[in-house]
């Protein structure tokens, strides 16, 4: 054993350097650096969200770099902005994340030291992407969209080497080097979608909006990265996103309509009178958008997708990046619009289901989930501040705000098996086969506090009460509180809470209300009492 | 000089010559107060002991289970019949109680005679009557004044000696006692030093025992609280007939009527003080004599003000320190404002419902049921405190579901807190905090109610279905291997009973 350990340290370093040099040599050159100046620019921007404690007001601005990258709309693709201020419907393409609540976006050319402003005209919050205008000809001298092509798969061993620049200042330029771990399906959490990412490694130096570079092509676009690890958007979504960006109202990339289960054992399939040797998943929820989710119901067991047999843990034999999950099916074969069969097995029996491949849609839900570029709604009664319940709302309580916001309010976003309010005043968990109407789903509207003045004497340590009604009438968004202050009942408005709450009912005199409206917009200088 | 002055002012001046006197009186009082206090002081010293206890709690994750052996030291005071008085804290979940008097090294074997986790109190008995031997029990006093000096005896950690620490008695009020976890009673802050350890002495004044020292605010400098006499008699009462029932409450949220426009608008006369009824806790004492929205003005012959406050000694306190003084089965008169009018109620108070799922438990085993190597347990406020186990769905079961849907919570919310991995649940093993709403279709009430399910299952059935109200996809096992498997899943995790149930505690469900 001992001599076995002597052996094999006196072959180990020859057999590395070998192995290295033999790895150096073929590897590829690093892509050239020069065509980039005119296909990326700088972008550095400033940004404000809103403040969600205090809606109107705003938070500190920060500043966040990155990269755009210059692309060219399709001819059929019109943006209705003012103008562009080029002819060849090029347009920067970034991250969402970089420019979401923006105040000012500066981008700067390699070649020309002062920056240029651009300005936001799509954003898609869910797919991390965002396009930008620049309304400046002399920005646009000279600059050429990227070409775009597919990602090749990395089960190829040399298409698994890849490069995005990296920037030490505007004058220094060079390339970095990463190898492509995987073709996974990234979750948003912030916007709860699904959508098919690559995985990278060895890339740290770069950042939101660079290129991704495979042989030679540019594959990708860099959603963030750090540490050594990466995530990109492949080329094929970013087309996707390029093709749509006119449609109004914009819609999104394709995306599943359901959320799955693996059945865990042959006592399950055999409850759901499902043969065990069936491959396929059991629907958990149908979302309110995306594909199937017009035709499925919670509980089919989903067999096939297309023409791709799903196995037990939603993996499909794809063409290129071999056994994946399906989602990555809406990279390149399944397409917004096509038509699609879905077999599945509903209540023992199989049953065949005709769709379309359909889109994400942003907050079709209860309880929205991150909103950027809007101001928060609200509405100031008497000093009762009311808000709608969001994902903003809920973030407030800082990075820990799973643990530190309040339980109940919580309880609503949880995985979507929200305890609801419904109609008479009850609460109910929602039903386990209903699906969620995508038009206007009731929001959750709260008094988030009470900005204190002689009139609320009494209620001030009220703070985030869900309000199920006010003059008696049921509140299902912020809207309707609004028009029930309207119609107060004998010269009082009643305002009545979730059960729970601080406390359950508050009454305020009509004839005072007006005067404390005022007193209190003057004393807490807030802009407007309301903002819907 | 001063005994020639002394004579020469009694001489000459009348008037001082009174003055002496009773100058001279007021001293001699003071001389005997003096050399009494020593006495008195000594014999409060030597009721005063050192409790020891080596407590072994269950481990709630697996139910079978205990948790290693700590030990804890406490403090506690002899009161008549020779019984020591403590807190329930120093002494729960005991399994050796050791008692040493002051300055003695010898250790007395004692036991627990009655405990109240509500109210925090519990009596010991030492089993050496010779421990009893020239000790002096202390008289339980009264409310003492706002202001007034206290002192607080104990055995704080840090020594093994007894320590004294002087103070002033800052306020009196509801609060939370922290060892039941959910209670609120009258208690007494004081600024006098009140450590780990010194729980269960007395707090004194003018030689009696004003209370019992038993939790301090960490986050605040000197402040100390102890539990006042009247819950002590309240306790003591209770247990007259060799067992425990309970502090009653009247069960019902109210809102204060600070607001004057919310008083304009239930048309309450003018300077009638009054609480607003917004939630009358289902199987309460108040379940069916309040109604939401009444308002309640006077309990007993006590003016309820709008914040729902009644006066009490010198201050004021909330009105629910007339259920607290009272016994289950008592009745209580109360005053509402109902519709226009003023009405007298009368309701009989009882044990608040749900009151042992929701108090931290202790000198109990938790009840569990093992099937096809899913462990089932009932989920209680020690469970749902463990880390990790506040999660949304498990909240909304033990708390908010009685709230915002009375009447729907059941007899126990039963959930499959973890899995033993085997064969006939292979799938299943990373299961965590399952909800069992059903069992075939059929709703789980509690966890004796579902062993009883299992037991009666009809021998032909095919699978076991655990349904949930949170979890999409079922819990689904196949009976006959479950059956099969049984013992060989107690055998290889060491578990020496599938289950344990107590009878009394689920009369309902058998």
């Amino acid at each position: 054993m001992k001599q076995n350990n002597f052996l094999y340290t006196l072959l180990k370093w020859p057999i590395t350097a070998t192995v290295f040099l033999f790895t150096s040599v073929l590897q590829a050159d690093p892509p050239e650096i020069k065509p980039w100046f005119q296909q990326a620019v700088l972008l550095k921007s400033y940004q404000q969200s809103f403040d969600w404690r205090t809606p109107w007001e705003k938070r500190e601005i920060r500043t966040q770099s990155g990269m755009a990258l210059v692309v060219r709309l399709p001819v059929s693709v019109r943006i209705s902005v003012s103008e562009n201020g080029n002819n060849n419907n090029l347009y920067l393409l970034t991250t969402a994340e970089i420019v979401s609540d923006a105040t000012l976006i500066e981008v700067t050319r390699k070649d020309i030291r002062s920056p240029f402003q651009a300005k936001l005209v799509l954003m898609d919050y869910a797919a991390n992407l965002a396009l930008l205008q620049i309304n400046n000809s002399k920005f646009w001298r000279n600059l050429r969209p990227v070409k775009w092509t597919p990602v090749k798969s990395s089960t190829d061993h040399e298409a698994k080497d890849i490069y995005s620049l990296k920037i030490k200042s505007q004058d220094e330029w060079t390339m970095e080097s990463g190898t492509i771990d995987r073709m996974a399906v990234g979750h948003r959490e912030v916007s709860n979608a699904w959508f098919p990412l690559l995985r990278l490694n060895g890339i740290s130096q770069s950042g939101q909006g660079y290129p991704l570079l495979q042989d030679n092509e540019t594959a990708g676009m860099i959603l963030d990265a750090g540490t050594g690890e990466a995530k990109a958007m492949p080329a094929a979504m970013l087309l996707e996103f390029l093709k749509h960006a006119g449609s109004n109202p914009y819609r999104s990339l394709a995306h599943r309509g359901f959320i799955w289960s693996r059945l865990p054992q042959s006592s399950t399939y055999n409850h759901f009178q499902i043969p065990p040797e069936k491959p396929g998943i059991w629907i958990s929820r149908v979302l309110p958008y995306g594909t199937g989710s017009d035709v499925l119901m919670q509980g089919d067991y989903l067999t096939k997708l297309g023409k791709w047999t799903l196995s037990h843990d939603g993996k499909v034999e794809h063409p290129d990046w071999g056994i994946s999950l399906f989602d990555l099916l809406f990279l390149a074969h399944l397409k917004v619009g096509d038509s699609v069969k879905l077999e599945v097995i509903r209540e023992g029996k199989p049953v065949v289901l005709q769709t379309k491949v359909s889109a994400y849609e942003e907050n079709s839900r209860s309880v929205p989930l991150k909103i950027v570029g809007t101001a928060p709604r609200y509405v100031i009664e008497g000093g009762f501040l009311f808000q709608e319940l969001t994902l903003n709302y809920l973030r407030i309580w800082g990075a820990n705000w799973q643990t530190r916001a309040p339980m109940r309010l919580r309880l609503f976003l949880e995985q979507n098996k929200a305890v609801s309010i419904y109609e008479n005043n009850k609460t109910d968990i929602s039903s386990t086969g209903t699906k969620i109407s995508s038009e206007h789903p009731p929001r959750i509207v709260l008094v988030s506090q009470v900005i204190p003045d002689p009139l609320n004497i009494g209620y001030q340590k009220l703070s985030n009460a869900v309000v199920l009604q006010v003059n008696g009438k049921q509140i299902r968004r912020l809207e309707d509180v609004s028009t029930a202050f309207l119609s107060p009942i004998n010269n009082f408005h009643r305002i009545d809470f979730l059960p729970g709450s601080e406390r359950l009912s508050v009454i305020l005199p009509v004839a005072e209300l007006a005067d404390a409206n005022q007193r209190i917009k003057n004393n807490f200088r807030i802009p407007k009492l309301q903002s819907l | 000089m001063n005994g020639f002055r002394c004579e020469f002012l009694l001489k000459d001046n009348p008037q001082f010559r009174k003055y002496f006197w009773i100058i001279l009186l007021i001293e001699c009082v003071w001389l005997a107060l003096v050399s009494s206090v020593p006495a008195s002081q000594n014999s409060i010293e030597q009721s005063v002991f050192r409790i020891t206890n080596y407590q072994q709690s269950p481990d709630w994750k697996s139910p079978w289970k205990m948790k290693p052996t700590s030990q804890g030291q406490g403090s506690g005071f002899l009161i008549h019949d020779n019984w020591i008085l403590t807190n329930a804290h120093v002494v729960s979940d005991s399994r050796m109680l050791l008692v040493n008097k002051i300055s003695s090294p010898e250790p007395f074997l004692a036991d627990v005679l009655a405990i109240a986790h509500d109210s925090d109190l519990a009596l010991l008995k030492v089993r050496d009557p010779k421990f009893y031997q020239d000790l002096k029990p202390l008289e339980l006093g009264g409310i003492p004044e706002l202001r007034s000096r206290v002192r607080a005896y104990g055995y704080p950690v840090g020594g093994k000696e007894l320590s004294r620490t002087e103070g002033v008695v800052s306020r009196i009020e509801f609060g939370t006692y922290v060892h039941p976890g959910i209670d609120s009673h009258l208690l007494i802050q004081t600024d006098s030093a009140i450590n780990p350890g010194n729980s269960g002495g007395p707090v004194t004044q003018s030689g009696q025992a004003i209370g019992v020292a038993f939790q301090s605010n960490l986050r605040l400098n000197d402040v100390g609280y102890f539990i006042p006499v009247p819950l002590i008699n309240r306790f003591l009462a209770d247990i007259k007939d060799g067992r425990y029932d309970g502090v009653p409450e009247i069960g019902i949220e109210t809102s204060s009527l600070i607001n004057q426009h919310y008083r304009q608008y239930l048309g309450l006369p003018e300077d009638t003080g009054g609480i607003l009824v917004e939630r009358v806790v289902p199987h309460s004492s108040a379940d069916g004599v309040l109604l939401i929205g009444d308002v309640l003005t006077k309990i007993e012959d006590l003016q309820i003000d709008a914040a729902g406050m009644v006066r009490y000694s010198e201050q004021q306190v909330t009105f629910f320190i007339e259920a607290e003084n009272r016994q289950i089965g008592d009745s209580l008169q109360l005053q509402v404002w109902r519709k226009g009018k003023f009405i007298n109620l009368t309701l009989t108070l009882k044990a608040p419902p749900f009151g042992s799922e929701m108090r931290n438990s202790y000198d109990e085993l938790p009840e569990y049921v093992i099937f096809g190597g899913l462990v089932f347990i009932a989920l209680n406020r020690n469970y749902i405190h463990s880390p990790g186990n506040i999660t949304p769905p498990l909240a909304y079961e033990h708390w908010y579901r009685e709230i915002e849907r009375p009447r729907t919570r059941h007899e126990q919310v039963v959930i499959v807190t973890r899995v033993l991995p085997s064969p006939v649940n292979s799938g299943y093993t990373n299961l965590h905090n399952f909800i069992v709403s059903s069992l075939n279709g059929k709703p789980v009430r509690s966890l004796a109610h579902l062993e009883k399910m299992l037991k009666n299952m009809p021998p032909e059935t095919t699978n076991v279905v655990f349904g949930s109200e949170w979890h999409k996809i079922p819990l689904v096992l196949n009976f006959k291997e479950s059956l099969e498997q049984h013992n060989s899943v107690l055998k290889r995790y060491g578990i020496i009973d599938g289950s344990r149930i107590y009878a009394d505690k689920n009369k309902d469900s058998q």
